[in-house]
């Protein structure tokens, strides 16, 4: 049963926050989702293994050095940069 | 006009890079305004590529795309080129390097015109997520465009491109390409590489192609396939000579028909896809009825699957590296939790909170587990088809395009809707979109043909003798 406990835990391991307004219409959207993703449930798990990967892996590239891209360039996307570095609020 | 035709027109001299390229930038300026179906339109680059490519053929040694003009998916990283994903967490997001495919296309001195709209993060099957705005139906601007390549497959259908990228997780190439009446491929997982296409499901994630006919998707696919050290997933398998088939015999071929996809479809759906199978009987192919009984469960192991790898896969975006960054907050996880609840759309938020109660503890097991088993037993059944069968004869989508806010606020209805194009993705195979009739409302209806893996010349060519025959309406470009 999908009530607004769950959703408030899956909203933490996602890393969502939502208004309780937002929390209400989120557990009443999930609760229909669940229910038509229960119907994997009726799938007899003797019936195949899992798919574990996709592919066959083509030879892996070699774990080589290579230049990185500039820092500058890269920190051209951070909204907060100071001395070279990403600025995050204090965290210790 | 054929890229084939243009690629002539352009070697010959009878039409240049540059008039090419200001001439699709005009159609832009004065079309996309009803359409929406660029987010950023490249002017200058569009036009310094194209006096690159001019250059390259005055020299005689143009490529196959020199001086063609693409539109590109705006989840597809253009170095330089901001890149959205439809998204606010990406308003702003400027790569600094190509997607692969990107890369093999400059090499050739392709033109890019721009960047088109999409669902926010490929999420959607309506395009009308995007945080850019919705598109609009070419065909009829009161109708979805699909989703979630919607932009692409629009700007194919109003004449606003040669041809383009998208992207197909779960159908969102074909499905847009059936509603908009113009053709898409989704090549086979690891035909091309996913090197700078942003991660939405990494395991069902293939770049693939919109084009006015199945001879142009497979004119494209051979400039952008192929092994890259920068994607363990892609291969060398994929070479390329993908339009080698078209025109020739394929009255020899065996075409399976599932009847569990034209059971879950609309009356004219049906009849629009039996016609074709008709016609294809005409001709002397084999028309096999067959069955992939596991399609009941593969709209809701595909939302599993895919939901599960995009909470991963979007678990990067956290407002500090790059992407938006919310000011509200003291500590490091406020931080992050308003930068995605302010930066993400309600779909997004959605696919990770189902994603990560699929992954959790107590769930795993009968969720994902459950789901990753149904996707090989769909494997499996394909394998049993195409020991009878060539190429697999499936609607596109079950109804043509819905009008704009009929479905879009009820997610399960959506879900349902990607019926007939996930199972292509779960197994990893290509398949390619084309129109075979018209519903009572005027709008396209769509066909798919499925190959077996890196066997797209036959899909191909067995489209291409269809478009042959068939009379596709324009929509006005």
């Amino acid at each position: 049963m999908f009530d607004e406990k769950l959703t408030a835990h899956l909203a933490e391991l996602s890393k969502l926050e939502f208004t309780p307004e937002e929390l209400s219409e989120m557990t009443k959207d999930m609760t229909d989702i669940i229910a038509l993703m229960d119907k994997v449930c009726d799938f007899d798990p003797a019936a195949a293994p899992y798919t574990l990967d996709s592919v066959d892996y083509e030879e892996l590239r070699k774990d080589t050095y290579k230049d990185s891209y500039p820092n500058e360039k890269i920190l051209e996307n951070a909204d907060n940069v100071k001395n070279n570095s990403f600025v995050v609020p204090k965290v210790v | 006009m054929s890229l084939q035709e243009l690629r002539n027109r352009l070697d010959n001299r009878e039409i240049g890079a540059v008039e090419l390229a200001q001439d699709y930038l005009n159609k832009i300026k004065s079309r996309d305004g009803a359409v929406n179906s660029y987010i950023t339109v490249c002017e200058d680059l569009a036009l310094e590529q194209a006096r690159a490519a001019q250059a390259v053929i005055d020299a005689g040694s143009s490529k196959a795309m020199t001086g063609i003009p693409l539109s590109v998916k705006d989840n597809i990283c253009t170095n330089g080129v901001r890149t959205t994903c439809a998204s606010r967490m990406l308003e702003n997001f400027v790569p600094v390097y190509d997607a692969t495919a990107i890369e093999r296309l400059r090499a050739e001195n392709f033109v890019m015109l721009g960047k088109t709209n999409m669902d926010e993060f490929a999420m959607g099957g309506s395009s009308q997520t995007s945080y850019f705005g919705g598109v609009k139906n070419p065909y009829n601007t009161d109708r979805v465009t699909g989703g979630s390549s919607g932009g692409a497959a629009a700007s194919v259908a109003a004449g606003l491109c040669a041809a383009a990228l998208g992207s197909d997780t779960g159908g969102s190439v074909r499905q847009p390409s059936a509603f908009c009446g113009v053709t898409g491929l989704k090549p086979t997982y690891g035909a091309v590489s996913r090197w700078g296409l942003i991660a939405f499901a990494s395991s069902l994630d293939q770049i693939g192609v919109v084009a006015g006919s199945a001879f142009d998707t497979g004119y494209v696919l051979n400039s952008i396939c192929g092994y890259d050290e920068n994607d363990a997933t892609s291969s060398a398998k994929a070479q390329g000579g993908y339009t080698e088939l078209v025109g020739s015999d394929i009255s020899k071929l065996k075409i399976g028909v599932p009847k569990e996809f034209l059971d879950g479809s609309s009356g004219e759906v049906k009849a629009a896809v039996l016609k074709a199978a008709d016609f294809y009987k005409s001709l002397g192919c084999e028309i096999i009825e067959c069955s992939l009984p596991s399609l009941e469960y593969a709209v809701s192991a595909y939302y599993l699957i895919s939901s599960a790898e995009a909470a991963a896969n979007l678990s990067r975006f956290d407002g500090i590296k790059y992407g938006y960054r919310s000011g509200l907050g003291e500590s490091f996880n406020d931080l992050i939790k308003n930068s995605r609840r302010e930066g993400f759309g309600d779909e997004v938020k959605r696919r990770i909170m189902l994603g990560n109660y699929a992954l959790c503890s107590g769930y795993y097991d009968a969720y994902y587990n459950n789901a990753r088993r149904i996707r090989t037993q769909i494997r499996r059944e394909y394998c049993e088809i195409f020991k009878k069968c060539d190429v697999i004869l499936t609607p596109t989508a079950p109804t043509t395009a819905y009008k704009i806010g009929e479905q879009e606020n009820d997610p399960v209805k959506m879900y349902l809707a990607d019926i007939c194009t996930v199972t292509v993705n779960i197994a990893g195979l290509p398949a390619i979109s084309t129109t075979c009739g018209y519903g009572a409302d005027g709008m396209p209806i769509g066909m798919s043909l499925t190959g077996r893996a890196f066997d797209e010349k036959t899909i191909i060519a067995v489209c291409d003798r269809f478009e042959r025959e068939f009379d596709r309406k324009e929509c006005g470009k």
